[in-house]
């Protein structure tokens, strides 16, 4: 195949400027105006009708949904395991306890996190039997159980405001997932411990970190609107020789068959690993 | 000079010899260089595709490496997104080696031969060496049926001549004698040339040249200065890629651009440009183009071509011209005979290369005097033992002319041999060139008839000289002028035609002069030599190929020129192309117009010739400029009497026209032109190994109907591409569009890297080479060759309308699956926009769903995500194969069960992905709920609809913009 010519540069660049803007022709890129406005008006026809497309099937498709439980709830069988405190990077604290704004944060956090809990926000919710599932299946209008702050003890905020931080023993909430339909079978309680032998004691509220069936189930945001999950509160009483160091700790579900643990490479499933480190 | 040379190079003792032979090597045709295989490996990876998928490759390295220096979640996709890449390549490159590699071997068993002998007379002794081993200055003995081992200077010949076909293309025996009678070696009768034939006759000769250094070593040589050209798929193949590479950096720039002023970190909008621009490579594309090309190289190999290098299969459908060889390759590559002359009339006989009767009339008494001559006056005899074979396959020793003289009179007349018996040869004359005739006697098979027959053949007009009478209807009567005349009129005619033309004569000797005992002396010609009585004349051809005429009417229609080169004489060049149709019964060359006209030849206005017959010489002495205005006024065009080199010079002047030009040849002097052509075409039987070589197809059969196939198929595999790329680049949009709503909206990620995969080399693969099995839409033979310039493998039309209309609807289509999985999870549509950083976040266990669940786990249902946008894509695909199958005739109006094929085989790989493997980590698949498999069913039903509608407009109203 013969090479083709180079052509001059400036005839070249006339070639450009005439595809650009054709004044014989009147054409533009290669097409007149009027051949532009109806290539322009078929894609917003074009367009415009896809659009309106995916409106319409989305709308039918939401049309067969329910306000009130999701279709279908398979993807989360077994809850995993959330605390409150939590830090911004990853799951770890660090902070000195004679330093009020190295943990300002995480009280803050944690009197947000509360202020749903407070009693005046809990007037409508009603004390239910301790002990046993809650169940309101045939009630249209679902009631919350009341969960109250004290049972956090010295976690609760109430006595001590900056929630043991500023006295090293610093409080962590441990909540279960909310899940639709959950019901949990035996005792369910929150149990924490450290790798690091003798370095932290652990403290629960309510005592061994009971989880009361009476908060299950859950029916959901829009038919359950003033529910409140149960708390765990973890206080971490962190020996004084143990100060700098980086402590491990891992929370677990327990006392519950169906809600489930161990799975080795899902380490959210039933429960959850964080560290604390405290200076003076 | 024979003392002079034979002093300088003595004919010595062995030591000498082997001396010679360590200083200029064996006697033989250096090879080609041949490419190392590592070399011919490598080149299968670095073509145009393979060059962007190593650039996706890299490109997702360097993604991988940011990612992990970041210490993000999952960066080993973009790790595994690089090596499938490279691995893709390379098997892809590994299976095109293999393709091209088993192709070369089929060739290689044709090289095969027995090794040459020669017959050398060193120390005084006789003896057969292997030619190889020929050196200057050694005396060889040459016969009759020899290849000629070395370039030599006679000292001795006999009647000897030489076939130089393969050196000069013209296939009349040459004689050669000892006399030194040109200046130029090429042009002088005492040199005869490596690799040319001895015909007839013997001779002597001193070895001058051995190897490279004879004339065709010289020629061969020539072949390697010609570079390759690249192919024209290959320039297609380098224009998608830029069109490719163009979307995709200016849509990577764009969201770079967008996702760095919606203050996304640097070093993350980096990641998207590189994302986007990797989602833009067709990985599967490489793999499919290099199976449907292989494909295609496989049916044309069952069809006689075989294909070398695998892009050259398309070649021949892009093909404008072909410069075609006469001997062999148009016509049989066999003298036979065409006419006859008797009874003042011509009659036609059968060229067809299967005759087994002829059927003009043989009544006359006339003929059965021509057929005894033609019997007996022939010293030509079949080698024994083929009785079983049909006559004309059966290998004869004796010269071309001779040859057909007694497969004609064996058709016609039965056992020739017998015959012969019959009449016992009593003193023959053979042909020498000062005579110009043959003369044998012979006793008759009439057990009456007492005399002797002397019969006698030869140049026609040296014939009628010797005559008196001239036997009409069985009767001689005397020859006065006005039979005379009409000898004349029958001779120039069979001449015109490009025949060879042959005199009958014969005469009964007188009883009483020449009795029984008679002894007839040959040298004093003891019998007479003229007032003979003239029977008839004979006239040879080597005819075209039964095949040819049609095969170049096809050629015509596709709008292809068929161009004759040939070194042989142009009246017999003309007379051929005319009968293939080469010139057509209608058009003329400046001379028939001025034959016509009665007018000289330098008046005639010779843009009113649409042919052209151009000499050798008067294309040594034209210009390129005159090469091209020929080319150009002229439709119908014959080259006689041509060189290699000039071979080659009118294939340069061709593509000078912007023709891609397919060359076919056999003789080491084409390796050239075939090595400059875009596609050379070798003769499998007849081709020497250099031309095999240079060339890029082999026919296998070495006829010129087997091209148009090639053509045929090349065209197709054009058009099946086009559908093909149009396919693949279509979900390329559906597969980058998730990527770029995903950086926008920061919703979940639709689909990962892994699946797109599955997509690319999974699912859409068999589809992709199924439509290479498609079948022509219209009638690929009645269009013009493609414009190399206008007509794109991927053109801008098609490009938009792939990427702007289909690939939308499909985006548009898994997105619903997309979000209805979502949103019968909990995650409705306005729940799931800008959640990109909290949802890919590890560290947040509890993200809120739009019914208040919270989810630690949210990798499965993002993998669900995958699952039901690869299930969309892979459904909507299956309405992209349906549209994608014709480009103008609706689905109604063609099959293709081959894509049946493809259709199961995409659901079924989809569906053992995502039930069979749904639960295998790495592949981010998982068992999906039947009903999302039809969410976009609706959407690919539009598609089908949409893309009918279209076509219905095309096919209403063609031609519209």
């Amino acid at each position: 195949m013969s090479k083709e010519t180079k052509k001059p540069f400036r005839q070249s660049m006339t070639e450009w400027r005439q595809f650009i803007y054709n004044p014989n022709s009147g054409e533009f890129l290669g097409r007149t105006a009027k051949s532009w406005g109806l290539i322009l008006l078929f894609y917003l026809v074009f367009y415009g009708f896809l659009a309106a497309l995916f409106t319409f099937t989305m709308w039918v498709m939401l049309q067969t949904l329910s306000n009130d439980i999701p279709k279908y709830r398979d993807r989360i069988s077994s809850p995993g395991l959330m605390i409150s405190p939590k830090p911004d990077t990853a799951l770890e604290f660090y902070f000195n306890k004679s330093d009020a704004q190295s943990y300002a944060e995480y009280v803050a956090t944690l009197r947000k996190f509360l202020e749903s809990y407070d009693d005046s926000k809990q007037s409508q919710n009603i004390n239910c039997t301790p002990g046993r599932i809650f169940d309101q299946n045939d009630v249209a209008v679902k009631k919350a159980c009341r969960f109250n702050l004290s049972e956090l003890g010295q976690c609760s905020g109430k006595e001590d405001k900056t929630f043991g931080y500023s006295k090293g023993t610093p409080c962590v909430l441990v909540k279960v997932n909310r899940i639709i339909g959950l019901k949990p079978e035996g005792e369910p309680r929150i149990q924490c411990a450290s790798k690091e032998a003798g370095m932290v004691e652990i403290n629960y509220f309510p005592p061994e970190g009971l989880i009361d069936l009476m908060y299950f189930p859950y029916y959901g945001k829009s038919l359950h609107a003033h529910y409140l999950q149960p708390l765990v509160a973890v206080q971490l009483a962190i020996n004084s020789n143990s100060t700098k160091e980086e402590i491990a700790i891992e929370c677990k579900i327990l006392g519950s068959p169906n809600l489930k643990n161990e799975d080795d490479r899902d380490k959210f499933l039933g429960r959850i690993a964080f560290k604390v480190q405290m200076t003076e | 000079p024979v003392q002079n040379m034979t002093s300088k190079f003595p004919s010595g003792p062995l030591a000498k010899a082997a001396q010679v032979l360590a200083r200029d090597g064996p006697n033989a045709l250096t090879p080609p260089k041949a490419t190392p295989e590592i070399v011919k490996f490598l080149k299968q990876m670095i073509g145009g595709f393979s060059i962007l998928l190593w650039i996706g490759a890299v490109f997702s390295w360097i993604s991988f490496g940011i990612q992990l220096a970041q210490g993000a979640e999952s960066p080993f996709d973009n790790l595994y997104l690089g090596v499938v890449l490279a691995l893709v390549v390379i098997l892809t490159g590994i299976f095109a080696y293999y393709q091209e590699a088993k192709s070369t071997n089929i060739m290689a068993s044709f090289s095969k031969m027995i090794p040459q002998q020669a017959l050398v007379i060193r120390d005084g002794e006789k003896k057969e060496l292997p030619a190889d081993q020929l050196v200057v200055g050694d005396i060889v003995e040459i016969k009759g049926g020899d290849r000629i081992p070395a370039d030599i200077r006679l000292i001795f010949a006999q009647g000897c001549k030489v076939d130089n076909s393969s050196l000069t293309g013209e296939s009349e025996p040459q004689s050669r004698s000892c006399d030194f009678t040109h200046e130029n070696p090429l042009e002088t009768k005492n040199i005869a040339f490596y690799s040319t034939t001895c015909v007839e006759g013997t001779a002597t000769g001193i070895v001058i040249n051995t190897g490279d250094r004879t004339i065709i070593g010289r020629i061969a040589s020539l072949t390697s200065g010609v570079g390759n050209e690249k192919t024209p798929i290959a320039i297609e193949i380098e224009h998608f890629v830029y069109l490719v590479a163009g979307v995709a950096i200016s849509i990577g720039v764009l969201f770079f651009i967008i996702s760095v002023s919606m203050r996304y970190k640097i070093l993350d909008s980096i990641i998207f440009l590189i994302g986007i621009i990797v989602a833009n490579v067709p990985e599967g594309l490489l793999a499919t183009v290099t199976v449907s090309l292989s494909l295609t190289a496989k049916r044309m190999a069952k069809k006689n071509c075989l294909v070398k290098n695998l892009e050259a299969v398309e070649t021949l459908g892009s093909t404008s011209v072909i410069c075609s060889d006469k001997t062999g390759t148009l016509t049989q590559n066999r003298m036979t005979v065409a006419h006859l002359w008797f009874d003042n009339q011509i009659y036609s006989a059968d060229t067809s290369e299967d005759q087994t009767t002829q059927p003009f009339d043989q009544s006359s008494p006339s003929w059965t005097a021509l057929s005894k001559i033609v019997t007996l006056c022939n010293r030509a005899e079949f080698r024994p033992g083929q009785e079983n074979l049909p006559i004309m396959k059966r290998v004869v020793v004796g010269d071309a002319s001779e040859t057909a003289l007694l497969k004609f009179a064996e058709v016609i007349l039965g056992d020739v041999m017998n015959i012969r018996a019959q009449n016992k040869k009593v003193a023959e004359i053979p042909f020498n060139s000062t005579n110009k005739f043959q003369l044998s006697i012979h006793k008759t098979d009439d057990p009456n008839d007492e005399r002797f027959l002397l019969v006698m053949k030869g140049a026609p007009e040296r014939i009628l000289e010797r005559c008196s009478t001239i036997m009409i209807n069985g009767k001689e009567e005397p020859l006065d002028s006005e039979k005379a005349e009409a000898f004349q009129t029958a001779y120039m005619e069979l001449g015109g035609m490009g025949e060879r033309v042959l005199g009958f004569c014969h005469l009964y000797l007188p009883e009483n002069e020449f009795p029984d005992t008679y002894s007839f002396d040959t040298d004093s010609m003891n019998f007479p030599t003229s007032n003979l009585c003239f029977v008839g004349l004979l006239s040879m051809i080597d005819p075209p190929r039964s095949t040819v005429p049609d095969a170049v009417s096809k050629c015509r229609s596709a709008g292809i020129k068929v161009i004759m080169v040939t070194g042989d004489h142009p009246i017999t060049a003309k007379a051929i192309a005319k009968s293939v149709g080469i010139i057509s019964a209608t058009s003329e060359t400046v001379e028939d117009i001025a034959k016509r006209l009665n007018i000289p030849v330098e008046q005639v206005n010779w843009r009113e010739a649409t042919a052209a017959v151009v000499n050798g010489m008067e294309l040594k002495d034209m210009s390129s400029q005159q090469l091209d205005e020929i080319l150009c006024n002229h439709s119908e065009i014959v080259f006689a009497r041509t060189s290699p080199q000039q071979k080659l010079i009118i294939v340069e002047g061709c593509q000078r026209q912007g023709a891609v030009v397919a060359v076919t040849g056999d003789g080491v002097n084409d390796s050239p032109a075939l090595k400059k052509a875009d596609i050379g075409i070798a003769m499998g039987i007849a081709g020497s190994d250099a031309a095999k070589n240079a060339a890029d197809m082999v026919l296998l059969d070495d006829n010129f109907a087997s091209i148009v196939t090639g053509v045929e198929e090349g065209r197709l595999i054009f058009d099946n591409l086009k559908k093909t790329i149009a396919y693949t680049l279509t979900k390329n949009i559906a597969e980058l569009c998730p990527f770029l709503i995903y950086i926008i909206a920061s919703i979940p990620l639709p689909i990962g890297t892994i699946t797109i995969l599955f997509i690319d080399l999974g699912t859409d693969i068999i589809p992709s080479v199924a439509l290479a099995y498609e079948k022509a839409e219209s009638d690929i033979m009645n269009r013009r060759p493609r414009n190399k310039r206008k007509d794109r493998l991927v053109n801008e039309q098609l490009a938009i309308y792939s990427y702007l209309q289909i690939g939308i609807m499909q985006s548009v289509g898994a997105f619903v699956t997309y979000f209805t999985v979502y949103a019968e999870q909990g995650f409705l549509p306005s729940t799931l926009l800008g959640v990109r950083v909290n949802w890919e976040n590890n560290a947040i266990n509890d993200f809120e769903d739009s019914y208040g669940q919270e989810w630690y786990q949210r990798t499965y249902l993002q993998w669900t995500g995958y699952t039901a946008f690869f299930v969309s894509i892979t459904i909507q695909q299956v309405a992209d194969l349906i549209i994608r199958k014709t480009r103008r005739n609706s689905i109604f109006q063609q099959g293709n069960k081959v894509i049946w094929v493809g259709i199961f085989s995409q659901i079924g790989i989809a569906l053992i992905l995502t039930y069979g493997l749904g639960h295998v980590t790495a592949l981010n698949f998982t068992p999906l709920r039947f009903q999302y498999w039809f969410v976009a069913v609706p959407f690919a039903i539009l598609i089908w609809v949409y893309d009918e509608v279209r076509k219905l407009f095309i096919r209403r109203y063609p031609g519209s913009k």
